[in-house]
């Protein structure tokens, strides 16, 4: 398995909507193949952690289910509030937090993690043992369930109601800051993934 | 999944402990029409039952393609060989039809053979018939007039005629499309 890294779109400053969207979405694209080819990969590769204490394949599946996952329910829930409103705005500006939060979470140009953080006990991949390959399917599925709301997003726009994020209510992230934070973390974690991959073949 | 568990069992019997082992190795992969399921040159990694559409393995001839053999219906697929040897395939295999196929990678076969041992028994099994097949169609090859290929096969696998393009199956008898046209016509 091998992707280019270093070539996540800078998209949290102020930038075109479209232009985001195209962002996100090529990214996107870009994962799920790679979130793909790891089906091609055996069970017991996948299964395998590299160090006792790091994450195999699966489990890094399995805590990006459970922390991305928390986003694609919210925002889904958003358009498909029938009272919740969106205009298409132009531009988007992101917020204080959620700009600065995905710029923490992306990666850097060249492939590199800034800022190693520590996993919220709710999102440790407790489950991966047991769901095994489901693990990676589930991962799959919610990438495309992230593809088809950009779709959605092109079409209604990306100012709405704020999304609650994963720290709780007080911290509410604007929709197109949710769709850049989710998408760099994943973009953290395949990272990993790949990291893992190497060291399995070390 | 029950297509797995029901497959193996015609060989040998699994408890239901075994069957909680070895299920979590296997998997769905889906292939459109046409789409090469494993290209020659490269390595086989899987093992699979068929659980829809029609395949068709084939060796590269002269600027041609010669067919010689199909997996459908729950029988088994895969370039064997290459499986076996973790070499190069001198094979391809492609989808005739839209295909579901339920799958074990070699590595996990390993694995699982090392936990349960009756797929190793499994796996004695699944050769030797390979094996047999491998013999008779050799046998009907070399000795058998184009005519009588054709009822072989019609008589073992009497389904093909409405599964596989016929020009693959004249490929496979080793006859020309016309010749094939010819016999069909002769055995309405």
């Amino acid at each position: 398995m091998s992707s280019a890294r270093g070539r996540a779109p800078r998209y949290v400053c102020g930038m075109r909507t479209e232009n985001l969207i195209d962002a996100l979405r090529a990214t996107l694209d870009k994962q799920l193949q790679q979130a793909r080819a790891l089906r091609e990969l055996p069970l017991v590769q996948l299964e395998q952690r590299p160090a006792p204490k790091k994450w195999s394949v699966l489990e890094v599946c399995e805590h990006m289910n459970l922390s991305c996952g928390h986003y694609l329910v919210h925002l889904r829930r958003a358009y498909e509030d029938p009272r919740a409103r969106f205009t298409p705005g132009t531009e988007h500006r992101p917020g204080f937090w959620g700009g600065m939060l995905t710029r923490t979470m992306q990666p850097t140009a060249d492939g590199r993690i800034k800022m190693p953080m520590s996993t919220l006990r709710i999102f440790e991949p407790r489950e991966a043992p047991l769901k095994r390959l489901d693990a990676l399917d589930q991962f799959i599925h919610m990438l495309v369930g992230f593809q088809q709301l950009l779709l959605v997003a092109a079409q209604r726009g990306m100012e709405g109601p704020r999304i609650i994020s994963t720290l709780g209510p007080l911290l509410r992230f604007k929709v197109a800051d949710a769709f850049s934070f989710t998408i760099a973390h994943q973009e953290r974690h395949l990272l990993q993934i790949e990291r893992t991959l190497k060291a399995l073949k070390a | 999944m029950q297509l797995v568990r029901s497959t193996i069992e015609r060989y040998v019997p699994l408890t239901d402990a075994e069957w909680d082992l070895v299920r979590p190795y296997w998997r769905e992969r889906s292939f459109g029409r046409g789409a090469l399921i494993t290209d020659v040159g490269q390595v086989e990694h899987w093992f699979s039952i068929v659980s829809s559409g029609v395949q068709r393995m084939y060796v590269p001839h002269d600027g041609d393609e010669v067919c010689i053999g199909f997996s459908y219906g729950h029988s088994w697929s895969g370039v064997f060989d290459s499986y076996s040897t973790r070499t190069p395939s001198r094979f391809g295999l492609q989808a005739i039809t839209d295909t579901v196929l339920l799958s074990i990678h070699r590595d996990d076969m390993d694995d699982l053979c090392r936990k349960v041992p009756t797929m190793e028994r499994f796996g004695r099994l699944i050769l030797e018939q390979l094996v047999v097949g491998r013999a008779t169609r050799e046998i009907e090859l070399l000795t058998l007039s184009a005519e009588q290929r054709y009822r072989a096969v019609l008589e073992r696998s009497p389904q093909l005629l409405q599964l596989v393009p016929q020009k693959d199956i004249a490929s496979y008898l080793r006859m020309t499309p016309e010749t094939f046209s010819r016999l069909r016509a002769r055995a309405r």
